[in-house]
């Protein structure tokens, strides 16, 4: 158990790409973080030189306080969990789980207890003296947490681990681990692209673009108060809506003319951001927008209504409650809460301060 | 075929027996032969079955030195024996070490290596037989085991049969063995070698028989009969100009001359498929 600490991290290929550009991070001990960002943001990059499997190009990674730059993955005591499992084929699932002590020195009565201590933990007694080929995915997934557990690392990370399985596993197993992390309550940092898994397994989320830090902070803040665009537009599912704006004369104008709210140090054209949960469908006289339904998604609890705003030139997503009647076609009157929005320079991303005038007057 | 047409299978069966009698043809007279004795063998027409001095060739050969030769077949079985081992895992042994070195391992003019180990494929030991001599006589291995080993252990067939299969070891292998403290030499010992079983099974099979059946390279390097080995001896007891060959020990000796290859290929073609049933990887 340690704390991890990410000082001006760089890495650049010796092909010249770079690609982390000064990634600075504190990790609690027990924490659990989740590194989350689009293909080649460069968190895998990231993970990869915590474990030491890539070297450090400037800046500098200490676990526990202790600078481990130069030491060896073996050396830095930390335990990973690969995406595809990376089992040795020809080894008993014991035998796996056992490796890295065997390679310790640690004497093998005590090697047999502890992998039939964490055996149990994940429940592998009865699959301990089997291949890797005779298991399924979940098992696999199951054997390679339980090689990185019976080490009683320092630090645990996890790249992509719930990337194979499918789409009901996946969600048990991402149960299992935060409730195996939790009792454990080993440092992990925790890889993944999918943000549902993010949002779900962090104590706090870091959201990656572009070789950079773009935000850090809890799944929920980071809900709240998204600070960049892109942040805004990676949490949450269905993505934010964000609609073209211009300010005019101190007025917040939507599409065709609509006036949503008074803003009064804002100049020029911005993004408004609007999550689909948080639209309403008014009656016609309260309405900011009227939207006509394109396309509709029952997903049971809820219906996504796809819809067409004259003036905007995506799409406004509404999630509407799952009883509401609804038909493909039909227009609807749709209310912006303004405490909801969230408003982003058009040309850096950046979340633009504002107080919505329903806030500041409560 | 999807469709049966009797008089199709009468004639594809016909034709399978044919060269199964072909192929057993040789080996049946060899064994008729070497059973007989050498006057039975020069009166009358060829015998194709037994006669009554089987066991008494075979003891005959196995023990006493042969005309000619001054060994006995069990002293050329022996010598081959070592021979063929030596060359099947020098060769083995060599390669993997370095594929190993050129696939895993990061230094400068790594793919220069390779590709000079690769053409090393165009200089067989016939292409070079004159300097190797030469390198071998300077190194006073002139009659000895290891000189009838060493010149021919290098094999780029092997190294590259090595790197293709160590191409398709996936890279979180590796990392995950260096997450677990494996060095090299672990990673190689616990790892790659394990997962190489087959093929090392299949080049053993390949590399022994290349090595039991050299020639030219025994016939030059071993002028002393005590390191004469099975095939060089076989051609010089059926070559003689002024008196008649035996041939009862001619091909008693080429029946035990086959022996040690069948039995490398009967023992790990079990193994093979084995390996290829497992399917571990």
């Amino acid at each position: 158990m340690a704390t991890l600490k990410l000082t001006a991290l760089e890495k650049t290929y010796p092909n010249g790409h770079r690609a982390l550009h000064g990634i600075d991070l504190e990790i609690d001990d027990g924490e659990m973080v989740v590194v989350v960002g689009p293909s080649g943001c460069g968190k895998s990059t990231l993970l990869r030189c915590l474990a030491g499997l890539e070297t450090i190009s400037s800046g500098e990674l200490a676990i526990a306080g202790q600078r481990v730059n130069e030491l060896e993955p073996a050396a830095r005591d930390i335990a990973m969990v690969f995406q595809n499992y990376a089992l040795y084929p020809h080894m008993s699932v014991a035998d796996n789980m056992g490796y890295a002590l065997k390679n310790r020195g640690v004497p093998k009565p005590e090697r047999r207890r502890r992998v039939a201590e964490t055996a149990s933990l994940l429940g592998l007694e009865a699959l301990l003296e089997r291949k890797p080929g005779q298991l399924s995915g979940g098992q696999r997934q199951r054997v390679a947490m339980g090689r990185a557990i019976v080490r009683e690392p320092r630090v645990f990370l996890f790249d992509e681990p719930l990337s194979n399985l499918d789409a009901a596993l996946r969600v048990q197993m991402r149960l299992e681990i935060r409730r195996l992390q939790k009792r454990l309550g080993i440092t992990s940092v925790y890889v993944t692209h999918d943000q549902v898994e993010a949002m779900t397994l962090a104590d706090r989320l870091v959201i990656m673009n572009g070789g950079r830090i773009e935000q850090v902070g809890t799944p929920l803040e980071l809900y709240a108060r998204p600070r960049t665009r892109f942040v805004a537009g990676f949490i949450g599912s269905p993505a934010m809506n964000f609609l073209e704006a211009r300010v005019k004369d101190g007025e917040i104008i939507v599409g065709d003319g609509s006036v949503l709210a008074p803003a009064a140090d804002i100049q020029g054209s911005i993004a408004v951001g609007i999550r689909p949960e948080h639209l309403r469908v008014v009656d016609a006289g309260e309405a900011d927008l009227t939207a006509r339904v394109e396309m509709l998604e029952p997903l049971g609890a809820d219906t996504l209504a796809y819809c067409r705003v004259s003036g905007l030139s995506l799409p406004l997503v509404i999630r509407l409650d799952g009883g509401a009647a609804l038909a493909e076609g039909q227009t609807l009157a749709v209310k912006l809460p303004l405490s909801r929005l969230h408003l982003f320079d058009l040309d850096s991303g950046e979340r633009l301060p504002w107080h919505s005038p329903e806030t500041s007057i409560v | 075929m999807r469709y049966r047409r009797p008089a199709l299978d009468w004639l594809s069966h016909g034709l399978l027996l044919l060269c199964v009698v072909a192929f057993c043809l040789p080996v049946w007279m060899a064994l008729t032969a070497s059973t007989h004795t050498q006057t039975a063998l020069y009166t009358g027409t060829a015998p194709l079955w037994f006669g009554g001095e089987g066991l008494s060739n075979f003891i005959g050969v196995l023990t006493a030195p042969m005309d000619r030769l001054g060994a006995s077949a069990a002293r050329l079985l022996w010598n081959s024996t070592v021979m063929a081992l030596g060359i099947a895992v020098g060769k083995i042994a060599i390669s993997i070490l370095a594929a190993y070195a050129i696939v895993f391992f990061r230094f400068p003019l790594r793919r220069t290596c390779f590709w000079l180990i690769f053409i090393t494929l165009m200089l067989p030991i016939e292409v070079r037989i004159m300097p190797t001599y030469k390198v071998a006589a300077d190194l006073n291995l002139l009659n000895s085991y290891i000189g009838l080993i060493l010149p021919l252990i290098a094999s780029a067939t092997a190294t590259f049969l090595f790197r293709q299969f160590y191409l398709t070891v996936p890279n979180e292998l590796l990392e995950a063995a260096r997450v677990d403290g494996a060095g090299p030499w672990r990673f190689l010992r616990d790892i790659l070698l394990p997962l190489s079983k087959t093929n090392i099974a299949a080049l053993f099979v390949i590399m022994f028989l290349y090595g039991w059946n050299q020639y030219l390279w025994p016939l030059l390097i071993t002028t002393d009969d005590h390191y004469l080995t099975t095939v060089v001896s076989l051609k010089r007891i059926s070559a003689a100009s002024d008196e008649l060959i035996p041939w009862q020990e001619v091909m008693a000796t080429t029946l035990l001359a086959m022996l040690p290859p069948v039995a490398v290929i009967v023992v790990l073609q079990r193994f093979f498929v084995k390996g290829l049933v497992d399917s571990e990887k």
